[in-house]
């Protein structure tokens, strides 16, 4: 029941559209998880408690497909993108990728980090071959295939800049470069632009969905933004507060490419998103 | 940079000035003048007395704290890496942290003789708990997210402690070194002083002991030209390794 889009909304009819404009390859899921749970210790003077932060989770997601996953804070999104990256062990349950079970972070998935984790030490240039350099790559080849990811995400004029010395918008972009320069097929977003300012935010969703259209990956992209779920993604995972659950999965109806302006005026992105507005008040509502 | 090196300039000369006016107004052998002590000085230097003592003390010095600097760190390294080796040892490095070092000094004796074994040894236990406790706090500091970022793009435990934990670490180690080298001119001198009298210490004692005051400032002055010289070099080596910390501290 849970998972299954069962909603009634105006845009219910128009998901067969969406399947009609961006037909995904019947090829199966790449990305497959399913009833995960997982609970943290926590010790509060010599008290162990145990938190439930993720109560049988259950999602598929094709290849090149864009899915975000939307919740309220502390409903353990950013622990289900660690569990599909192989960063944390999951308690009960699976996930697999292309049929394998998930047991450690693989080439086959980057992460992009809210907080952009680059390190201070390393200019531009160095952060991105960083993920290179643990894949035995000559120092040759690192700094030309970093040169061209830098260059892909408009940052070739700034390879010798430190990480302190760009703003917010651009130190992601690095970190975005890094996280594509080792070729992944699943691209885990954990709220990337949750920690820049509005303007550079929507521009930087516009170049990811014109990098995502070249590059094709799999995107998982967490996010707390509702327009931004909705402008990005081919569906929307709702999730309840903690313990997190699927509480909804909508299809967007939106036609690609899509342009930001058009986008937001369409009748459909304001119906979706205030649909999943409703949507997670219901679920907190529930929980409060 | 400029500025600030005017007003130390200002500070010494006033100082200086200060100290010969002083000196000649009270005309005691308690309180030579700072031309007295600048002849005397010179008198030291051209004898070539005072740089033979001087490379007995630096070569104690620099043998000292450069063990403690490699075992201080490769220690404080464990400590802070395994939480196990922490445990096991922190009583000792805190209790030995605050301990008046020179009370150690009979035991050393005891166990390296008079010989300059003996003063590489209080020199390193002046230096080495410093240099521990700093390079551990160090390394449990570093900012977890990047440890996470490099497992999740593929590193090993070797590549997280060499491409992030040491570089992460390394302005807490070098606040270490510094503090460190502070502590080991220290131990020189009082090494020196306490043990067997050998270089700077002996000749502060016997330039003490026989009130010859105006050689007795000569030396003390030497000292603290020596406690600066070493400073400077390690701050050196600091803006050489952190160079990017320092710039992020100043915005």
């Amino acid at each position: 029941m849970r998972g299954i889009p069962n909603y009634e909304s105006p845009v219910k009819e128009a998901r067969s559209g969406l399947r009609d404009l961006e037909q995904p390859r019947q090829r199966g899921f790449m990305v497959e998880i399913q009833g995960v749970s997982k609970s943290f210790h926590k010790t509060v003077k010599e008290q162990t408690t145990e938190v439930k932060a993720l109560a049988d989770v259950s999602l598929s997601i094709r290849e090149n497909e864009f899915v975000s996953i939307i919740g309220p804070s502390g409903c353990g999104k950013t622990t289900l993108l660690k569990m599909i990256d192989g960063l944390i062990p999951y308690d009960s349950g699976k996930i697999l990728i292309d049929g394998k079970q998930v047991t450690a972070p693989g080439p086959d998935r980057a992460v992009v980090f809210q907080s952009f984790a680059l390190l201070p030490w390393r200019n531009v240039l160095a952060n991105v071959e960083f993920s290179l350099e643990l894949r035995q790559l000559s120092k040759e080849d690192r700094t030309k295939t970093a040169r061209d990811y830098l260059r892909r995400v408009g940052l070739a004029d700034f390879e010798n800049h430190y990480p302190h010395e760009l703003s917010g918008g651009m130190q992601q972009r690095a970190g975005l470069a890094r996280a594509l320069a080792v070729n992944p097929s699943i691209l885990l977003m954990d709220e990337p632009f949750g920690a820049v300012d509005a303007q550079t935010r929507q521009l930087l969703q516009e170049e990811l969905l014109a990098l995502w259209q070249r590059e094709r990956k799999t995107v998982i992209f967490i996010t707390h933004s509702m327009d931004e779920a909705v402008y990005l993604s081919d569906r929307v995972v709702v999730m309840t507060p903690r313990p997190g659950r699927v509480a909804e999965i909508l299809d967007v109806p939106l036609p690609r490419p899509r342009v930001s302006e058009e986008v937001r005026r369409d009748a459909k992105f304001v119906d979706l998103t205030n649909y999943i507005w409703e949507s997670l008040k219901k679920a907190m509502e529930i929980h409060n | 940079m400029n500025s600030r090196f005017g007003t130390n300039l200002l500070s010494i000369l006033s100082l200086a000035v200060l100290w010969e006016v002083a000196g000649r107004a009270v005309q005691s052998t308690l309180i030579p003048p700072l031309s007295q002590i600048g002849a005397a000085w010179w008198k030291l230097l051209v004898s070539g007395k005072l740089l033979a003592n001087l490379s007995t003390s630096l070569a104690t010095l620099a043998i000292g704290f450069c063990l403690a600097v490699l075992i201080g760190v490769v220690v404080g390294l464990l400590m802070g890496r395994f939480r196990a080796v922490e445990h096991f040892l922190d009583l000792y490095v805190n209790a030995l942290m605050s301990a008046p070092t020179t009370a150690f000094v009979p035991v050393l004796i005891l166990w390296f003789g008079l010989g300059i074994e003996s003063r590489i040894a209080v020199v390193f236990l002046f230096a080495v708990f410093v240099i521990i406790i700093n390079t551990m706090t160090g390394v449990k500091q570093v900012d977890m997210v990047l440890v996470e970022m490099a497992r999740s793009f593929g590193a090993r435990e070797r590549e997280v402690f060499f491409k992030i934990m040491l570089p992460a670490a390394m302005p807490a180690i070098m606040a270490g070194l510094r503090l460190g080298i502070g502590r080991a001119v220290k131990g020189m001198v009082t090494a020196e002083m306490l043990l067997t009298l050998t270089g700077i210490g002996a000749m502060i004692m016997q330039y003490g002991a026989s009130f010859a005051t105006d050689s007795l400032f000569a030396v003390i002055l030497t000292v603290l030209l020596v406690a600066l010289i070493t400073m400077k070099a390690v701050q050196w080596l600091d803006r050489r390794l952190t160079g990017w910390k320092a710039e992020i501290a100043i915005e």
